[in-house]
């Protein structure tokens, strides 16, 4: 997608250390100019100080963080090509709301006019227009995080980074939030790197995605291809939900890879479908809820088809899931289906045509 | 809210044992009697008079007053080094050094005094004023250090990270942002300092030369029946003065919480 | 800036160093001297070897310090539970009878008197309880007496409470604060399970603030131990308490060893029945779970 934009941050075997405890586990990775990164997982992941490593505001405990091929090794937090966006949003409480855009302006030789126009244009960009002389106190959460966002680009960063700046916004504010933030990267042209515990935002935002676990990056792709093709069974959990099959590979030859499995019975399938190292045992097949379809009355299956009961039903206005047992498996699997006009909400117990097709298939081994 | 008429009752009559002594002050400062019983006889002002005119109260009172500042100045600046380093920073043995320097809260004054006095003594250091003034400083100092640790609690971290990201060093960025949002707390330290050094007795009374100090002068005047009048007068005034200087730190605290968006958890104890 | 812990550590240290250096020099130095001589040997405006444990024996066996630190220990409980007993409804008081937002107010009415003058505290209670004085006038006037009643005679009396008076806020402010972190819906359970409002209060309420009750105890027990003031204006001098003895031991008769001893003494004193307490607090808060 963006693999032509040349490296902004370069990340080579980072590790951190906090006493005893292991913060980072060697982080490898980069990230390009331009791109809208997120940085995702649970609490305690280290996707916070990873961000904070390349702030400037904790030091490596080894390995090397390169912005712009430069080393940072040694180099303080304010002289850092980079600003911050901090979860609090950190306004200072006893400045006004033009004060804080250009805090940090004050050092800039060029006179008082010019600053002010530029903090104008700063506060216009964020849709703050005509609040400068506000106490910043006296803010609503949603304008504390645009001022926030208008004092750390003024100074024009070559990186912004975002901590969680999401987070203390009610839902509908949150999402209104988020579409503005990604007009506002494709108009600067930054380089947004996004720290969050929310997938959903995650895959909304970004153009792409490092999935954190226990200090280390599990995944690092573009959102389809997180979502499509996890690498292991933790990444696939963490992002949306997964069906999961015991399943036994019965051959592999060259590219293709032949599984057993309950229910789906004897598939081949391709190498890209297939995650994990080739050869070991113990493997199971993953799913979408959306990759598979209860059929109508007199539909017709576009692969392949099994028969099925339904167990659990759960009505969502837009959308009805279903826990449904195929044919063949010892647990039922979930299926969301879109309630589209007349197709009628099957009761429990109802028996089913269900719809899927083996490319939709992923193998975990 | 419940009402309990008894609980009410008892509330109120708590209240006027703890105001009874004081509101007797002004009552008996402006009454027309040197003897200090009732019925009032008339009003007067005489005893301020008397008061003023005594040459060793407005010496204990100078004495005081430069005893006070320099306590409170000195306590205020120790207590800002100790909030910081203890609110701000991880360090192993942090429970022990702080624990010493507050253990005064919880030692009987005299053994503090009497401590210090025999070093000093044994030493040969010459009591002084400024003897007073150390061992003040020593037990004003846990409330200095009680009041700014809040302050700087109250103080969000990532706002120091902000400065220097937006390319402020360390130094500049306590000035500009640190000081400015802790000063309510460092003004209530210094006025309450500055309260607990005037109406200190027992190291004023053991650590200095005989120089008159305003309480020191007080215990002694309150011996004689024939100046308890003029010493209600001037306590009158006291009592008035803590009060304001009361106000105002809890005026300052308080504004200080508002500034920094906290919660209020409570007074000064 | 970016720190590793060891960085961090020192810019703490030396962030430290010049509160630490003064607690040190002037507070850690000075209790260590007085421990040191409490265990030597010394005479008028002497001290010397060999180290001993006579004055500690002395203390316990000769009745002029016995009786002294007996009666200090005797008026420093009587006024802590005088002042804790008093103190607990008023706390109580504030907590559920007074809307939240006139709390702070109410606190603030209680610790004002606090913060005036000790000594004109103390000796307002003089001119008060004094002969002929306001009590007394007061009485006569409505006819109650006829002769004086002249409290102030009764030193140990009088004393109590005058340092009831001095340090009732000390002892509102912990139950206080207790008895705010009791949860409301609690005591609604207690109720809803068909105790009454005053078994409610006893079985529930009652053993949750008793952190408080331990710690008002301490904070009021501790600074009346080493009171100097009242016996000196209220007592005439007649009635002595451990300061005042420490006092004439250090500076009047000049033997340092002995008076060290009785300071000693005194903070153990204090630190046993800090421990006590403290004991008794994690007993309660180990119950209450």
């Amino acid at each position: 997608m963006t693999s032509e934009k040349p490296t902004m941050i370069e990340m080579r075997d980072v590790h951190k250390y906090y006493g005893d405890y292991h913060a980072l586990r060697g982080i490898n990775g980069t990230i390009r100019a331009g791109e809208f990164f997120s940085l995702l997982g649970p609490s305690g992941c280290g996707k916070t100080t990873l961000l904070r490593t390349i702030a400037g505001f904790e030091d490596i405990s080894g390995g090397m963080i390169m912005i712009d091929g430069k080393n940072m090794a040694g180099v303080p937090a304010n002289v850092r090509p980079t600003n911050m966006v901090f979860q609090s949003y950190a306004i200072f409480p006893h400045l006004t709301v033009a004060q804080n855009v250009g805090f940090g302006l004050r050092r800039d030789p060029r006179p008082k006019a010019e600053k002010q126009r530029e903090v104008d244009e700063a506060l216009e960009m964020v849709g703050l227009k005509g609040y400068g002389n506000r106490a910043a106190h006296a803010l609503s959460g949603g304008q504390r995080q645009r001022v926030a966002l208008a004092r750390a680009l003024i100074l024009k960063p070559k990186v912004l980074l975002l901590d969680e700046p999401l987070s203390a916004l009610d839902k509908k504010m949150r999402e209104q939030m988020q579409m503005e933030l990604i007009k506002l990267q494709r108009q600067v042209g930054i380089t947004f790197i996004l720290v969050t515990h929310d997938q959903e935002e995650a895959l909304v935002m970004s153009d792409r995605i490092a999935v954190m676990f226990e200090g280390g990056i599990a995944q690092l792709a573009d959102p389809e291809t997180l979502y499509r093709r996890p690498n292991s069974r933790q990444v696939a959990d963490f992002i949306g939900t997964m069906n999961f099959m015991p399943a036994k590979i019965v051959a592999e030859t060259g590219d293709l890879v032949e599984v057993d499995s309950q229910g789906f019975g004897h598939v081949t399938l391709q190498g890209s479908q297939c995650m994990g190292t080739p050869g070991s045992n113990g493997s199971s097949i993953g799913f979408r809820p959306e990759t598979l379809t209860i059929l109508f009355e007199n539909q017709q299956a576009v692969d392949r088809e099994s028969m099925a009961t339904v167990e659990e039903v759960v009505y969502y206005g837009d959308m009805t899931y279903y826990d449904v047992r195929i044919d063949g498996m010892t647990s039922p699997v979930r299926i969301s289906m879109r309630n589209v006009f007349g197709r009628p909400v099957l009761d429990i117990g109802n028996r089913a045509r269900v719809a899927w097709s083996p490319g939709a298939l992923v193998l975990f081994r | 809210m419940k009402r309990s008429p008894i609980l009410g009752a008892y509330a109120v009559a708590y209240l006027l044992f703890l105001y009874g002594p004081i509101l007797i002050l002004p009552l008996f400062a402006f009454n027309d009697s040197r003897i200090v019983a009732f019925p009032l006889s008339g009003f007067t002002t005489q005893w301020f008079g008397e008061m003023w005119a005594d040459a060793n109260l407005r010496k204990a009172l100078g004495n005081s007053l430069i005893i006070a500042l320099s306590t409170a100045t000195i306590s205020t600046a120790l207590g800002i080094f100790a909030a910081r380093s203890s609110v701000r920073y991880r360090w192993p043995g942090k429970a022990v050094v702080m624990g010493m320097i507050m253990v005064p809260l919880v030692l009987p004054e005299m053994i503090v005094a009497m401590a210090l006095l025999v070093v000093l003594l044994t030493i040969g250091v010459p009591l002084s004023i400024f003897t007073i003034i150390l061992g003040h400083v020593l037990i004003c100092m846990p409330f200095a250090v009680a009041i700014l640790t809040s302050a700087f609690q109250s103080l969000d971290k990532s706002l120091e990270e902000a400065a220097l990201d937006l390319g402020e060093t360390q130094i500049s960025t306590f000035q500009l942002i640190v000081l400015p949002l802790v000063m309510p707390g460092i003004l209530s330290a210094f006025l309450i300092t500055f309260t607990i050094s005037i109406d200190e007795f027992i190291i004023a009374n053991f650590l200095g030369k005989g120089d008159p100090i305003l309480s020191v002068y007080i215990f002694g005047q309150f011996r004689f029946p024939a100046k308890v009048p003029s010493m209600l007068a001037l306590g009158t005034l006291l009592v008035l003065f803590s009060i304001c200087m009361l106000a105002i730190a809890e005026y300052f605290r308080r504004r200080g919480i508002a500034k920094t968006g906290g919660k209020d958890s409570g007074g000064f104890l | 800036m970016a720190k590793t812990p060891s960085q961090e550590a020192k810019t703490g240290w030396l962030l430290i160093s010049p509160p630490a250096i003064y607690a040190v020099l002037l507070l850690a130095a000075p209790l260590a001297t007085v421990l040191i001589y409490s265990v030597m040997t010394g005479g008028r405006g002497v001290v010397g070897l060999p180290f001993t444990l006579q004055n500690f024996t002395d203390l316990v066996q000769k009745p002029v310090y016995l009786s002294v630190m007996q009666r200090s220990l005797l008026v420093s409980l009587l006024v802590t539970l005088t002042t804790v007993v008093l103190a607990y409804p008023i706390a109580y008081f504030v907590s559920f009878h007074v809307s939240p937002s006139k709390k702070a107010l109410w606190l603030f009415l209680i610790t004002i008197p606090f913060w005036t003058s000790y000594v004109i505290r103390v000796s307002l209670w003089r001119t008060i309880l004094g002969y002929n004085g306001i009590v007394d006038s007061s009485l006569i006037g409505l006819g109650l007496t006829d002769e004086p009643v002249n409290i102030l005679s009764n030193g140990i009396t009088s004393m109590i409470i005058t340092l009831a008076h001095a340090y009732a806020p000390f002892a509102v402010l912990p139950i206080f604060v207790s008895l705010e972190k009791v949860d409301r819906s609690l005591l609604e359970a207690g109720q809803d399970l068909g105790e009454s409002r005053l078994m409610t209060f006893i079985r529930v309420t009652l053993p949750l603030s008793m952190p408080g009750v331990i710690a008002a105890v301490l904070i009021v027990f501790i600074p009346t131990v080493g009171d100097y003031v009242t016996p000196e204006l209220i007592g005439g001098g007649k009635v002595p308490l451990i300061a005042n003895m420490i006092e004439t031991q250090m500076l009047k008769l000049q033997n340092r060893p002995v008076g060290s001893a009785i300071a000693v003494a005194a903070m153990l004193v204090v630190g046993i029945v800090s421990v006590v307490f403290v004991l008794l607090n994690r007993r309660f808060i180990g119950g209450s779970k």
